[in-house]
């Protein structure tokens, strides 16, 4: 008797698992056209010798993420770092996803002084000057939008946190592939953004345990 | 001309969104450069608008009336030629180099061609018309970084000693004294930038940094002097700086120069035997800096000797310390204390006189940056000088900054 109430206790169990929305969940993978790597900015002071030298700028990738009405239950699918690091005289990464909420911290990986600040409409701040060792200044990103990080003193750095209201997002790698799992079934819009001027975008039906193959191509 | 809707209408274009994509889209639209990064060529500018009143006769390198409007355009066009040439050029449309000079005036203010043998920056050499290498001002005196209006006393402020007047006696000298300053004839120690004509070598190791120069002018030379002309190297001035960064947030500096300042029209009315080289400007000089979080320190202190013809040797002193803090994202307070003091000089009947009069002034600021690309200053100065004559006591300024 006892034996017949376990099995049937772990039936019910394995079923509710089956029918959670682990089951359920859809796959969207493929490649986004990115452009050519830029150039590294050997950009000279007017004024005087500047120390330390410049590094390449990191490769450009793209963020693909899906936007919509999601059920309640969902959770960010993707856990990406949640900093940005000033070396070489470059943002690493240059461009950071974030989901609305996130709070990122801003270290500086240089020997010398950067000021990173942005006047964007989604998150104005500016961090004034600290060195490599102080603890690095922290901001939270609670409106969604694009901000454009700068530095004050090296003014060819450039970065980009894109700050999105979804769970469902994640960055390519530098050669445009990208995978995107865990997905809930229904009708959304995915979207891949490379910069403020070539934003993708393609609907999409999800069905449960779907594995779906999307590719952008540059317009 | 009616400044105010200019500056109303700029300001109100350069807020919108529209303008911020498209100065955004300039940046890059006005940005040459090969796919393999080999050439590299970026113009962009600033457009000042600025308006000044002053209670009394403009002081320092304020030329006009007691107030006026001061609208200037500058180009900046900086030209990268693989890792080794760099050239620079600065050209501005305004009123003259200095505010209200004239009705209107256009000028190549810096052109350089830069050498940088290795990868690195311990070696860079450059000949052309550019900044002097003396104190650390330079580095930020475009009104984008000033994060005040005016400059600096020393950079502005005229002492009685002329580069086109040879005094007969101490007398005439020590007279200058009470006579408002003549713009077009007094020097200051600095002025401004001094963009004058030469060579310098140049270059950072390590925490040190070190620059030399060989120009055609003194510090302290009118603009007119600058250019390149026939009297280029025969009268040169040599000036200097050694920089140490100990840490990120300290920089210290000493510099000097030394090089005569007469120009060479009065060489004939010269005490007999003697040469224009025979009469230099002096100066050592000492920058420190230090930053913080939004804080941001200046501060500099020169001592400079000018050799004058039948008078002997007239020294001045001056300093300034400046501080800016970023009270939000965007607004931001400045606040400068300068003062300028003088020695004297033998007056011819057996005594010593100080040759001038002693200054101090105190400059407050309050900023704000829209955007990127705009940025908008008013200045309140307050400044006294001994004695009976004052000169522009107080200074009203402000300044609409529009950078692309």
């Amino acid at each position: 008797m006892i034996g017949r109430c376990v099995f049937k206790a772990v039936c019910c169990a394995l079923l509710l698992i089956g029918s959670g929305p682990g089951h359920a969940q859809a796959l969207i993978e493929g490649k986004v056209a990115l452009p050519g790597p830029e150039p590294q900015d050997l950009v000279p002071t007017r004024y005087a010798a500047q120390p330390g030298e410049i590094a390449p700028p990191d490769p450009p990738v793209a963020v693909v993420y899906l936007e919509g009405q999601f059920p309640e239950a969902a959770t960010n699918s993707i856990r990406l770092t949640n900093e940005i690091l000033q070396f070489g005289m470059q943002f690493r990464p240059a461009l950071l996803p974030v989901r609305v909420g996130t709070a990122v911290a801003f270290p500086n990986g240089d020997d010398f002084y950067h000021n990173v600040f942005s006047y964007s409409k989604t998150k104005r701040f500016d961090l004034g000057r600290y060195r490599k060792s102080d603890r690095p200044p922290i901001e939270v990103f609670d409106k969604p939008g694009v901000v454009k990080l700068y530095c004050e003193i090296h003014r060819h750095m450039r970065g980009v946190i894109l700050v999105l209201d979804t769970p469902y997002f994640t960055r390519t790698q530098t050669n445009g592939l990208y995978r995107l799992p865990g997905l809930p079934a229904g009708k959304y819009r995915l979207r891949a953004w490379v910069d403020e001027r070539h934003v993708y975008e393609k609907q999409v039906d999800l069905e449960s345990g779907q594995l779906l193959h999307l590719d952008f191509d540059a317009k | 001309m009616k400044p105010l809707p200019i500056v109303l209408a700029v300001a109100v274009f350069a807020i919108s969104a529209q303008a911020q994509e498209l100065l955004d889209d300039l940046e890059s639209t006005l940005s040459l450069k090969t796919s393999d990064g080999f050439f590299r060529s970026d113009l962009t500018g600033l457009l000042d608008l600025e308006g000044y009143y002053v209670d009394q006769r403009p002081p320092g390198l304020l030329y006009d009336d007691e107030s006026f409007f001061n609208p200037r355009l500058t180009f900046f066009l900086d030209t990268r030629l693989g890792p080794h040439l760099y050239t620079f050029v600065q050209a501005r449309l305004d009123r003259g180099f200095d505010p209200g000079q004239k009705d209107f005036d256009a000028r190549l203010d810096e052109y350089l061609l830069r050498w940088t043998p290795w990868n690195d920056s311990r070696l860079n050499l450059q000949f052309g018309k550019f900044a002097t290498v003396v104190g650390s001002w330079v580095q930020r005196h475009d009104s984008w970084q000033n994060p005040l209006i005016t400059a600096p006393l020393p950079y502005e402020n005229l002492t009685p000693v002329s580069y086109d007047y040879i005094p007969a006696s101490p007398g005439y000298f020590l007279a200058r004294r009470h006579v408002p300053d003549q713009k077009d004839s007094w020097l200051p120690i600095l002025w401004g930038p001094v963009y004058a004509t030469g060579w310098e070598l140049f270059g950072t190791m390590g925490k040190l940094d070190y620059a030399l120069d060989l120009k055609n002018a003194a510090i302290s030379s009118n603009p007119d002097q600058w250019d390149l002309n026939s009297s280029l190297w025969r009268y040169p001035t040599v000036s200097g700086r050694l920089g140490f960064r100990p840490v990120p947030e300290w920089n210290h500096g000493v510099s000097f120069s030394l090089g005569p300042y007469l120009s060479p029209e009065v060489s004939t009315a010269l005490p007999a035997g003697k040469g224009i080289n025979d009469y230099d400007q002096f100066t050592l000089g000492y920058d420190v800096s230090h930053a913080w979080h939004q804080w941001e320190w200046w501060g500099e202190v020169f001592l400079t000797r000018f050799e004058v013809p039948n008078v002997g040797d007239a020294d001045l002193a001056a300093y300034y310390l400046e501080a800016k803090y970023k009270i939000t994202a965007g607004l931001f307070a400045a606040a400068r204390w300068n003062q300028e003091l003088y020695g004297t000089v033998g007056n011819g009947l057996g005594g010593q006189e100080t040759w001038g009069n002693d200054m101090y002034r105190i400059d407050l600021a309050l900023g704000y940056r829209f955007t990127r690309h705009l940025q908008t200053k008013l200045q309140y100065s307050f400044g006294h000088r001994t004695g009976s004559l004052q000169q522009g006591e107080q200074l009203l300024a402000a300044q609409v900054t529009l950078q692309f």
